[in-house]
């Protein structure tokens, strides 16, 4: 049997205790419901608020690929929504510019990271790590209040007489680093309040992640050595890691632009002449931007697909009835990603304008990060290797992930070639290598958490036939969106229309397909939607003593179906083995909390 | 109309599918739920493995489709390296591709549940780990050292030929490009950037006083020489812009206050691409539109690759590939911008413009 630090259990203990005075407490509606200290209402909260931001911001990519499709034709229903930004039925080019800009910005921040690290984060660290809760609810209540207020703040933004920020999600100046509506719409209020939803989003975001890391660290239940945490838990820390050490860069940054803009300070601009009057900033560089946010900005994509790989890596596990083939490896390649992360930032700034000798290193960081993918890709395919797969909703969609992250991920080996990037940089392969490789594999990622852990969530199962026709169409449609845009590699993105060009028209017809499929495959989502909602009131209920549908060996189904505030009625499970105990010694699952048997060996 | 109809029919398709899932979800728990499962896992495998079928046709379909209208061959010496990068990268990326994509889908319909009944405990083997690290390190170095070879190329100013070098001088704005040429001396005149030199009438801030400003010129298209390496001074004046030639695989930011530069060789004039490409399929077709020929109005272009506003999309200027003596015929046709613009409005013999003149006044 595992021996324990006395620290360990004492932490557990006191944590006990307090939380056994909570229980006389009788809570109100609105402590136990809105202003939750609870991990498992918090993580709803992030779960149903980031539901709302991606229906949102799918729903304004549909709109500019309408723009995209049929640039000569008019929709006077765009009109009756939008009002002066389609006069006539169709978008302007001003509020193109601001749907792509909040296209990118909602889905990044507030789906991809909010959205995901903030739900499966908040629901299974607790849970997974035998805890009753996170090192500190309250400030897990304030990260979540924070990510409400940013979200206020960001979509009030669409309401504004010069509309929301316009000048692309990574929010370059002098476009936006000048508060004058001549030079874009967008650059006015609008981009007041995108820089002030994110430095809101960022508190939000190192709050939780504060919590995350903490948690893992100090609340591990009796036995649970950092070697036994199932892999979503190494993810979801690692990811609060680099968030912490990421995001900060990002808030000096839009701080540093919201000076030059407000103060009149020259961080960032240096000679610029509009209308032929030069105005009076002197000194700054616009590059020394664009490295402040790369440095989130490049970490912040594997902020983004960590949590979804070590979703996926659990579920692939459990639904093959196999262990993760490769654990340590898996938490090594982790590691791994969390330190090249850091060092590869500048290949979005190959063609910037930077010294090109410093592009040559960050080229070969930038292919190197592709080793630990690969080997993480090889490790799922050698996971379902052999094993007995059950190939439900969560299955498939893990599955799903799979694919898209390899056909997404190769072409990051092309780009991240410097002298092949001059060609590619900011084209519609760009699009497609990071909407597969980040965008539709974290989404994958995020769906099979959603319906392998909607039991934990609400002791129901989400509908199978919708999920099957759900992943389905996602699946063919995800790709019928973005394989085609590795033919326009040429094509610039960001374009609100190509007439002017004769290079760029070759892609008409391939334009409308992109666009229909991508319509199939937003309502697929809204079918998704209806799903969860349904599934909450109606779906087929969770049977058992304990909430263990799947037959997972990992803890957070060992407490019984209701919701617990302190998740296990009794004392806190204690673990004894490793957490992927699945087809061994004649029996289909041993739990992470049974005893090992006289004469049986640990799992190393 | 319409959208109220659609709407409505979609909501009522979402609820025949909500009835339905449900019907079906009462039927699995009658039926028992572990053959129902089994029974959704063979479908699935099925289903996978048709997927993988369909997925590698409607890959091979579109590469048959679209290859042929992706941009001709490079038009510059260095797009010929770069060419070849991206195509032996995009080769051997294919092959990972097709390879794991086999794999996983056909490990899908294999070993689902209802085909292997048993799952095979195999937690680790450290001897494949290490292959499977070892190989796409090796390979991955291997890329970054050949793309860092052509990387340097493009970027080294000793390997260039600055003898017989033509220089260009870009200046972005929004939304247009300037395009300035130094004329027959070969220098440019300076640029002061400071509100004595800057105004509405000079926006580049050129210094009339210096004498090798008076032959320079301003041109509508960009006009470069066949074999004749080109070095572009770039800049911008209020914002980012980017200056992106597809043909030539040239792309280089313009950045307010810090001037960045790109060397290249053109080897395709004009009209030897419009030829080459005449023979080509893709290129035959009849653009319905004009008439023509899609080679036919095939010309080499400029555009802007950085946000930079509402008409970002609208930044394209036209490139004219030409040999040295048609060069120098619409060359001698250009007017010196001092001369015809700048002169004129002098007053007397003290070079001051007449903007500023008033401004005296």
């Amino acid at each position: 049997m595992q021996t324990v630090a006395h620290g360990d259990v004492h932490t557990q203990d006191t944590h006990h205790g307090d939380h056994g005075h909570h229980d006389h407490h009788e809570q109100s509606w609105l402590e136990k419901y809105v202003f939750s200290t609870d991990h498992k209402i918090v993580a709803k909260q992030f779960l149903i608020t980031g539901m709302m931001w991606a229906i949102v911001g799918a729903l304004l990519s549909v709109l500019f690929r309408i723009q995209l499709a049929w640039p000569d034709e008019t929709f006077p229903f765009l009109e009756t929504f939008l009002g002066k930004w389609a006069e006539g039925g169709k978008i302007s080019n001003e509020f193109y510019n601001a749907l792509i800009t909040m296209h990118g910005t909602i889905l990044i921040f507030f789906v991809l990271t909010g959205g995901l690290s903030g739900t499966f984060a908040n629901l299974l660290i607790p849970y997974q790590i035998g805890s009753r809760d996170m090192a500190s609810g309250f400030i897990n209540m304030l990260s979540y209040w924070f990510f409400f207020i940013a979200s206020m703040v960001m979509f009030s933004s669409f309401f504004i007489q010069t509309g929301p920020a316009a000048g692309g999600w990574t929010a370059y100046p002098p476009l936006n680093g000048l508060r004058d509506t001549a030079i874009s719409k967008g650059s006015g209020l609008g981009f007041d309040l995108w820089a002030l939803a994110m430095v809101l989003f960022i508190i939000s975001s190192l709050l939780g992640g504060l919590n995350y890391i903490s948690t893992t660290l100090n609340l591990r239940t009796k036995g649970m050595t950092m070697f036994k945490l199932p892999l979503t838990v190494w993810s979801f820390m690692l990811t609060a890691v680099i968030g912490l050490l990421a995001f900060p860069a990002l808030l000096a940054g839009v701080a540093l632009l919201e000076f030059d803009r407000l103060l009149g300070t020259s961080f960032y601009l240096n000679d610029i002449i509009i209308n032929g009057n030069l105005l009076d900033y002197k000194g700054g560089s616009p590059i020394l931007y664009q490295h402040l946010f790369w440095f989130l900005g490049h970490p912040e994509v594997y902020i983004i697909i960590l949590p979804a790989m070590g979703i996926v890596s659990e579920v692939i596990s459990v639904h093959s009835r196999k262990p993760i083939f490769g654990y340590r490896a898996m938490v090594m390649s982790l590691s791994t990603i969390v330190v090249i992360s850091f060092l590869v930032w500048a290949h979005h700034m190959f063609v910037s304008g930077m010294n090109p000798n410093l592009g040559a290193v960050f080229m070969l960081f930038s292919l190197l990060i592709a080793v630990p993918s690969s080997i993480k890709t090889f490790n799922w395919l050698g996971t379902i290797w052999r094993g007995s797969l059950r190939l439900n909703s969560p299955m498939m969609f893990a599955i799903g992930f799979v694919s898209m992250f390899i056909t997404g991920g190769v072409t990051g080996i092309i780009l991240g070639s410097a002298a092949i990037d001059i060609q590619l940089h900011d084209t519609y392969f760009v699009i497609a290598h990071f909407h597969l490789v980040m965008g539709v594999a974290a989404f994958f990622g995020m769906f099979a958490g959603v319906y392998h852990w909607f039991p934990r969530f609400y002791g129901r199962y989400m509908n199978e036939t919708l999920g099957m026709i759900h992943f389905w169409i996602t699946l063919i449609g995800g790709y019928a969106i973005f394989f085609p845009m590795h033919f326009m590699n040429d094509i610039p993105r960001r374009y609100y229309s190509f007439a002017n060009f004769e290079t760029f028209n070759r892609f008409e017809d391939m334009m409308v397909f992109i666009t229909v499929s991508a319509i199939i495959v937003f309502l697929a989502q809204l079918l998704f939607v209806v799903n969860f909602f349904y599934s909450i009131f109606k779906g087929r209920k969770v049977e058992g003593e304990v909430c263990n549908p799947w037959g997972s060996t990992t803890l957070e189904w060992t407490a019984p179906v209701e919701r617990l505030h302190g998740n296990w009625p009794g004392e806190l499970p204690t673990v004894y083995r490793w957490p992927y105990d699945y087809s061994v010694n004649g029996r289909d699952f041993i739990p992470q909390n049974e005893p090992l048997k006289p004469g049986e060996v640990e799992h190393q | 109309m319409t959208i109220l109809l659609s709407t409505v029919i979609l909501v009522l398709l979402f609820v025949v599918l909500v009835y339905v899932a449900h019907a079906s979800e009462l039927a699995m728990v009658l039926n028992g739920e572990d053959k129902d499962t089994t029974k959704a896992s063979r479908r699935n495998g099925y289903a996978s493995l048709l997927f993988l079928i369909g997925f590698f046709v409607a890959v091979a379909w579109s590469c048959k489709e679209y290859l042929p209208a992706l941009l001709p061959k490079s038009a510059s010496l260095h797009g010929v390296e770069t060419d070849r990068l991206y195509n032996e990268g995009m080769i051997l990326m294919f092959l990972v591709f097709i390879l794991t994509h086999i794999a996983l889908f056909w490990f899908a319909y294999r070993y689902n549940e209802s085909n292997n009944k048993v799952a095979y405990f195999y937690p680790h083997n450290n001897k494949l780990e290490a292959i499977w690290t070892i190989i796409p390190a090796l390979v991955l170095v291997a890329m970054a050292v050949t793309g860092m070879r052509v990387w340097f190329d493009i970027f080294d100013v000793s390997k260039r030929d600055t003898k017989n070098m033509m220089v260009l001088e870009v200046t972005a704005k929004q939304f247009q490009w300037t395009v300035r040429y130094s004329g027959k001396d070969n220098a440019f005149g300076e640029r002061i950037i400071d509100k004595e030199h800057v105004s509405p009438e000079n926006e580049l801030g050129i210094n009339w006083k210096d004498a090798k400003s008076h032959d320079d010129f301003f041109a509508d298209k960009i006009y470069l020489v066949k074999n004749k390496p080109v070095l572009v001074k770039l800049g911008a004046q209020d914002v980012l812009h980017s200056f992106f030639l597809p043909h030539f695989r040239v792309k280089l930011d313009c950045v307010p206050g810090l001037p960045t530069q790109f060397y290249f060789v053109p080897t395709l004039t004009t009209k030897e691409m419009q030829e080459y490409l005449s023979t080509q399929p893709w290129w035959q077709q009849v653009n319905p539109e004009t008439g023509k020929q899609k080679w036919e109005t095939f010309k080499y272009e400029l555009a802007c690759t950085e946000i930079c506003g509402r008409s970002h999309y609208g930044m394209q200027k036209d490139v004219v590939v030409v040999e040295q003596k048609e060069y120098d015929e619409w060359m001698n046709k250009q007017d010196s911008y001092y001369k015809t613009v700048v002169q004129p409005t002098l007053v007397g013999n003290n070079n001051i413009p007449a903007d500023k003149v008033q401004a005296l006044n």
